[in-house]
């Protein structure tokens, strides 16, 4: 006759052994007269052997679908998210010589991340989303890529709230609308700006970009020197510094792109921004050689622009891009039909 | 006869021996269970892909949305892009011009722009005065209606008014501005 196992509570651990028979076994309960020597103490059928290990693989890849699913479904939020990001940029898109702001609200807190590739074609904008879930920032998804937008940010920009401000680059014509993209939990605080800017920050009444009682924690942006300044405006050398490094602008719409984004999406923006230059410049030389078979004489020399636009190294050649620009606005100011 | 009846009744004795009863029965109890775990997993797959059918039927409704909405939005900001604004050259600076002396230049030059503007086809239409809606070549321009810019095959296509402009010369040089239509296309049928 098997012996059946009694579990007694006992309510403290013991672990006495005597003539091979375990008296208690753990801190709570003792099991009375289990002779380990014998065969078959533990008795399992096969078939519940069998269905626990079953059972086992069969919840263990339930387990593993289900995380897999959920990892899934917040990439492909993210990446939902991210191209949502693009579509919405289309309207930013100006009319002549005009600047846009417009506020950006995801429902939990993200970070946008910025990518920009310069080498192909016109080079590559691509923004994807991170985004904090159950306190933990997920996998940022498949990226909405775009080739006819130029995003100056940081590489991640963190936050609930945004701020999308565009504003044209004219050089000489219109090449592109830039985008400033800032978090609205970060402030700028424009110090000593010229008179310009000041008015264009007051029209666009962007609530993170202050020219005067500017918040303690903000960003100082100043263009004539001071103490705790973050970003250096020098406006007679054109340059911008910004965490020990120097880039180069001409016209506000790059000074602009240089305050708000990192030295390595600044360069690729001015890179890929120099290459729809060219084309452009291409275009336009097209163009007037369409026009001057209507009588049109072809007065505007636009491949020596294109030339010095594809011979951009870095930011400090915009120099020699806008001379050139300059040369080709003053010819197209004086032709009988002008290009732009 | 009687022989043979004592050897079925001892056959029927070894047959009837408890633990080979017990055997067939725990076979039986495991093809069961196997059959079970079969049907279990058959199930569970069945289930699983009925989910993901799911998922991904409205993931490309999602998509299929925002390609709508990018259309839309491109549509109405299109016109205003530097490879169709008409910008000073005609005149004043006016929104929703589109220089077709430009469009027709960037015609020839497409082959840099490829996948550009993200959307499937981008065509303009002159409507007014209509036309026989030929397309444009740089032969037959001006008197064409249709410039194809990104060719799209099949789409559902939106559209906005916009004002045409080119330079015109009948004796003197002018500006002339017509009727069009831009219609950007999508995949939104497949």
């Amino acid at each position: 006759m098997k012996k059946r196992l009694t579990a007694i509570y006992t309510g403290k651990m013991l672990n006495k052994k005597r003539d091979n028979k375990i008296i208690k076994i753990n801190n709570n309960f003792h099991i009375k007269g289990l002779n380990l020597n014998k065969k078959g103490f533990i008795q399992i059928s096969f078939t519940w052997l069998f269905a626990i290990i079953i059972g086992a693989i069969i919840l263990f890849f339930a387990i593993y679908a289900s995380v897999k699913l959920m990892k899934t479904e917040e990439s492909v939020s993210s990446a939902e998210a991210g191209r949502e990001i693009s579509v919405l940029l289309n309207p930013l898109e100006t009319g002549f010589g005009e600047e846009k702001t417009t506020p950006l609200t995801i429902p939990v807190e993200s970070r946008l991340n910025n990518r920009c590739e310069s080498f192909t074609g016109f080079g590559e904008q691509e923004v994807s989303v991170s985004q904090k879930i159950r306190g933990k920032w997920t996998y940022a998804g498949v990226g909405s890529v775009t080739y006819n937008k130029y995003i100056f940010s940081n590489k991640s920009v963190q936050g609930k709230n945004f701020y999308l401000f565009s504003k044209p680059l004219e050089f000489p014509f219109k090449i592109a609308d830039l985008i400033f993209l800032t978090s609205a939990e970060e402030s700028y605080c424009f110090i000593d700006s010229p008179e310009k800017i000041q008015e264009e920050l007051t029209s666009l009444s962007q609530a993170n970009l202050f020219t005067e009682n500017c918040p303690s924690d903000s960003i100082k942006v100043c263009f004539e020197g001071g103490e705790d300044c973050v970003v250096a405006v020098d406006i007679n050398d054109r340059t911008v510094e910004k965490d020990g490094s120097i880039v180069y602008f001409e016209t506000d719409s790059l000074m602009y792109g240089a305050v708000f984004s990192d030295k390595e999406i600044y360069e690729c923006q001015v890179q890929r921004l120099m290459k729809r230059l060219k084309e452009l410049a291409f275009i336009y030389n097209d163009k007037e050689n369409i026009i001057s078979v209507k009588g049109c004489p072809a007065e505007v020399n636009l491949l020596g622009l294109a030339d010095s636009a594809s011979s951009l190294r870095d930011s400090s050649d915009l120099v020699v891009v806008k001379a050139a620009a300059d040369d080709v606005e003053d010819e197209n100011e004086r032709a009988y039909c002008e290009l732009w | 006869m009687v022989k043979m009846k004592k050897i079925n009744k001892r056959l029927s004795l070894v047959r009837s021996t408890p633990s080979m009863l017990g055997q067939r029965k725990a076979q039986m109890k495991i093809q069961q269970m196997a059959f079970m775990l079969i049907a279990v997993t058959i199930f569970l797959v069945m289930a699983g892909m009925f989910i993901l059918m799911i998922r991904f039927s409205s993931l490309q409704d999602t998509a299929k949305l925002l390609d709508e909405r990018n259309a839309l939005l491109l549509v109405s900001k299109i016109a205003d892009s530097p490879e169709f604004s008409c910008g000073n050259a005609f005149g004043a600076a006016r929104s929703n011009c589109i220089d077709t002396d430009k469009v027709m230049a960037l015609t020839g030059r497409l082959r840099d722009y490829p996948g550009f503007w993200g959307v499937s086809g981008i065509e303009i239409r002159k409507i007014y005065p209509a036309g026989t809606g030929t397309e444009c070549s740089l032969e037959n321009y001006p008197e064409c209606e249709k410039i194809t810019v990104v060719d799209s095959g099949e789409g559902t296509g939106v559209s906005n008014f916009v004002s045409l402009c080119r330079k015109e010369q009948n004796n003197l040089i002018y500006d002339k501005c017509e009727l069009g239509r831009i219609i950007v296309t999508y995949k939104g049928n497949d």
